[in-house]
């Protein structure tokens, strides 16, 4: 962290060397723009971490012996063509700790062998239960909306057909409604298959995600996105929201929105853990992020309003704006932020502002992986990957952003496309 | 040639081509997405957009 600041002063110090040298006014506007998104980006480490470690230091101090098992709860898990780990998922959703648990499998008109795998688990003991819904197929939110209609427990968690929970899950999930303003709660999501390079980017990703970004979100209760592989809902909150709405291609993060504008608060949990599985081909990668990033943006569009309103609900206009920050401002800022280091490089020698500038973001990058990993107690051999993550992942990412951002503004059609999966969860 | 220099040209290498490849990439997934013919419809989907009207298909 240390590095990271004297990186930052040496790289502050060259760029106002050069406002001062040129007259240029293209290049001094450059240099304003750098300026201002450095300073973005390290306020935006400094804070996610140090809320990280509050909460946590919060977590360790309100650790309680009693165990909240008063809910009922129902899972529902709707499915498309899962065939690949839908049986996994239903084996992990039965082996639960908590004992008062109603899984709901929503098969969305699949064309292939769920429905049949699935409806063998059927099963009734009066405690817990497991049954099976078949519907036309019509999208995950109609499918959720489908489940959860027919549920009869007060809590919904809702669970990704090709991801598996560890089984403490729904009862870490549980005792976070103690709080009667928590509408929902995340969970922790891990990548199963972290063996190949692509995959194992995206674990250090997911780890730094949730760990930097939701836990540093969670001591502000104000989490923006409940991830579809692990998400727990008061029913009532979601029937007050009128339940998934159908015009975005995240309705995870669009049901969140709604809930923060509804005045609720949500936590995370960090240890209730799904485990998933991530795309292991570049272009499927790219496939993943184009829709999510199409999708928040969609969310963003739709509760647009409260991006100019900021008495109206204060926790919606931090959220809004720090979602756009991330969705739109960082990723294009991080291009240009390289081609204009390359520009000056190119056109006045000073090769060393690139190097800081890079040397800078990398050591941030490794400090924040070197914390995430020490308290997931992950492996640390992973942090080697920060670099490589620096370097070129995070470009390949920006451009595929970029491209859905504008194909988003434009609005040109797109369709869901359903990630091929390879059944690592089993 | 010194340190930085190297480094910097280094950085600069792989910047350029990563954004070359990220933009290469982005292009190869949507023709792999064009190819697959994403925007098939489901019978019902055809149906609601014929307006309840009935439907009949040909043999090519």
């Amino acid at each position: 962290m240390f590095g990271g600041f004297v990186l930052t002063y040496y790289s502050v110090d060259n760029l106002q060397t050069i406002f001062i040298e040129t007259s240029n006014v293209f290049v001094r506007v450059g240099v304003i723009l750098i300026f201002v998104f450095t300073l973005f980006i390290i306020i935006r480490y400094l804070l996610l971490i140090f809320f990280s470690v509050f909460q946590m230091i919060k977590r360790s101090a309100e650790e309680e012996l009693y165990l909240d098992k008063s809910h009922a709860v129902s899972i529902i898990v709707p499915c498309y063509n899962e065939q690949e780990g839908i049986v996994a998922s239903l084996k992990s959703l039965m082996n639960q700790t908590y004992p008062n648990i109603e899984i709901i499998v929503v098969d969305d008109g699949s064309s292939d062998r769920t429905y049949e795998l699935a409806k063998t688990f059927e099963f009734n003991d009066g405690i817990k239960s497991l049954r099976v819904l078949s519907k036309p197929n019509g999208g995950k939110s109609r499918a959720l909306n489908y489940g959860i209609q027919r549920a009869s427990g007060d809590l919904i968690c809702d669970v990704d057909a090709d991801s598996k929970l560890d089984p403490f899950a729904i009862e870490l999930l549980v005792q976070h409604f103690k709080d009667e303003e928590i509408a929902a709660v995340a969970g922790s999501v891990k990548v199963i298959n972290d063996d190949t390079f692509i995959t194992k980017l995206q674990s250090l990703e997911y780890i730094e995600g949730l760990n930097m970004v939701k836990n540093g979100q969670a001591f502000l209760k104000l989490v923006n996105i409940i991830p579809g592989p692990i998400g727990m809902f008061r029913k009532d909150a979601l029937k007050k929201v009128g339940y998934y709405s159908h015009d975005t291609f995240a309705e995870d993060c669009d049901i969140t929105l709604n809930l923060i504008a509804h005045g609720y608060k949500i936590d995370f949990e960090p240890d209730a853990i799904a485990y998933t599985e991530a795309p292991e081909h570049l272009l499927d990668l790219l496939k993943q992020r184009y829709r999510w990033t199409r999708g928040i943006l969609q969310a963003i569009k739709k509760h647009k309003k409260h991006l100019w309103h900021f008495r109206k609900n204060k926790a919606l206009f931090f959220v809004m704006w720090y979602m756009l920050f991330e969705a739109i401002f960082w990723p294009f800022m991080q291009l240009w932020g390289d081609l204009f280091m390359i520009y000056l490089a190119l056109s006045t020698g000073t090769s060393q502002l690139l190097v800081f500038w890079w040397i800078m973001f990398t050591v941030l990058d490794v400090a924040g992986a070197v914390y995430c990993l020490l308290i997931t107690k992950e492996r640390l051999s992973l942090a080697f990957y920060s670099t490589i993550y620096r370097l070129a992942f995070i470009t390949i990412i920006n451009v595929a952003k970029i491209f859905a951002t504008i194909e988003e503004w434009f609005a040109i059609d797109m369709t869901w496309g359903k990630l091929e999966r390879k059944g690592r969860i089993g | 040639m010194n340190l930085l220099s190297y480094l910097s040209f280094l950085i600069l290498t792989i910047t350029l081509l990563t954004m070359v490849f990220g933009v290469v990439a982005y292009f190869l997934y949507k023709a792999r997405e064009k190819k697959k013919g994403g925007n098939k419809i489901s019978y019902e989907e055809a149906l609601q957009q014929e307006g309840e009207e009935l439907l009949f298909f040909t043999k090519e």
